[in-house]
């Protein structure tokens, strides 16, 4: 998921940066005191995910966890994404500086989105719903950020179904994965600390 | 007894991490040696996944592309090494958006071809007038191709060890990376804190 320098355009880049700075800045601004400690250990969790390589599929794709991230933090995936990129970018080169808001776009977009699409869901009363939409909400978060990566390539040139169709069959695994995982995460903190779910 | 489940499961979590550092990244490397007048390259994601049918392309050191072909199932491309002298570039750009780039250094394509000229020069000085400088052209190429055969397995090593070097993560970057994640939000808690 992590696109490479060198490979877009620079209207892209542009476009991507600039969002990424507008969330980054409202969330900043948004973002209350007490909430910073969850948004630094979703940040390194974020960090790590990215090591833990799931090998299915004709390319290599790792976890993401996007999804798990979104719901629980809202607004803040940005700034949390969006450090925790920077330093796999730094220190493992995956994706690149220049395309750091382009990459961080991709993914917290998709996070807020399942934010407000299953924030209420996991936590409601009913516990099997709840992890439904946990499984849905990861599933989702990794198909709507391979959907962005594929949009970012077609304006560079690529043709938008090759590269939609490889970008989502590549992470068909992955999805399932992260839905198993997200319900796991929501299930357990919605026995062991509500409190973070703000239950 | 709730608290401790919690810190177990996060200790196993962390522990599964480590084993598994050195084998899990996320990008492509390529990787190009020079052997008997051809270049060979090889594509492949660093968690050791060959790049199949991944685009290559070869620029001169003015960014005019000379070259482009395909990776096969193995993720090897190889061409003759093209006219002209200077650093190559090699550009693989794989799917989904992940490239990287190698540069094959000047003196390392053309120290054949230089070793050749240089004592090409030399004969009409030298000791005995019978040698022929074809000869000598022939000695050169018979010293030439026993060095080759002696040195592959030691340059093959070399490679290996630059590969590894090349890919691996270690675990303190992934610690430092934490760390730097926790100095961050650290300095955005405090400036949150003194807005209030």
């Amino acid at each position: 998921m992590h696109i490479s320098e060198g490979i877009l355009s620079a209207p892209v880049l542009l476009a991507g940066a600039a969002l990424t700075a507008t969330a980054v800045g409202y969330s900043l601004k948004k973002m209350e005191h007490k909430e910073v400690p969850k948004v630094a250990i979703l940040s390194s969790v974020f960090f790590v995910a990215s090591l833990i390589h799931v090998p299915l599929g004709p390319t290599s794709v790792h976890l993401i966890l996007n999804g798990i991230i979104g719901v629980l933090l809202g607004w803040s995936a940005f700034p949390a994404i969006l450090v925790a990129l920077a330093l796999q970018g730094v220190l493992f080169q995956f994706g690149g500086i220049t395309t750091l808001g382009v990459n961080t776009f991709n993914m917290a977009f998709p996070a807020i989105i399942c934010f407000y699409l299953f924030n209420r869901g996991v936590k409601g009363e009913n516990n099997f719903i709840a992890l439904m939409m946990a499984f849905v909400c990861g599933f989702l978060a990794v198909l709507l950020s391979g959907t962005m990566v594929a949009v970012a390539l077609v304006f560079t040139g690529e043709p938008f179904m090759q590269v939609a169709k490889l970008v989502l069959i590549a992470h068909l695994p992955v999805m399932i994965l992260e839905g198993v995982l997200t319900v796991f995460c929501i299930g357990f903190l919605r026995k062991v600390r509500p409190e973070i779910l703000d239950i | 007894m709730k608290k401790k489940l919690y810190l177990i499961l996060i200790f196993i979590f962390l522990i599964i991490i480590m084993i598994n550092i050195s084998a899990f990244a996320h990008k492509v490397n390529i990787f190009a040696y020079v052997e008997e007048g051809k270049i060979y390259t090889e594509s492949y994601f660093s968690d050791g996944k060959k790049c199949i049918e991944s685009k290559i392309e070869v620029f001169d050191n003015q960014g005019n592309k000379l070259l482009e072909g395909l990776t096969d199932k193995e993720g090897a491309f190889s061409f003759e090494i093209p006219p002209g002298d200077g650093d190559l570039k090699l550009v693989l750009t794989a799917s989904m958006g992940h490239r990287a780039e190698y540069i094959i250094q000047a003196d390392e394509l053309g120290n054949i071809k230089g070793l050749i000229e240089e004592k090409i020069e030399e004969p009409v000085s030298a000791v005995s007038p019978e040698v022929s400088s074809f000869d000598l052209k022939e000695i050169q190429s018979l010293i030439e191709d026993a060095l080759d055969e002696k040195l592959k397995p030691i340059m093959r090593e070399m490679r290996e060890i630059k590969k590894s070097q090349e890919d691996r993560i270690s675990p303190t970057e992934i610690i430092g990376g934490i760390g730097y994640i926790v100095g961050i939000f650290g300095i955005v808690a405090y400036f949150l804190s003194r807005k209030k």
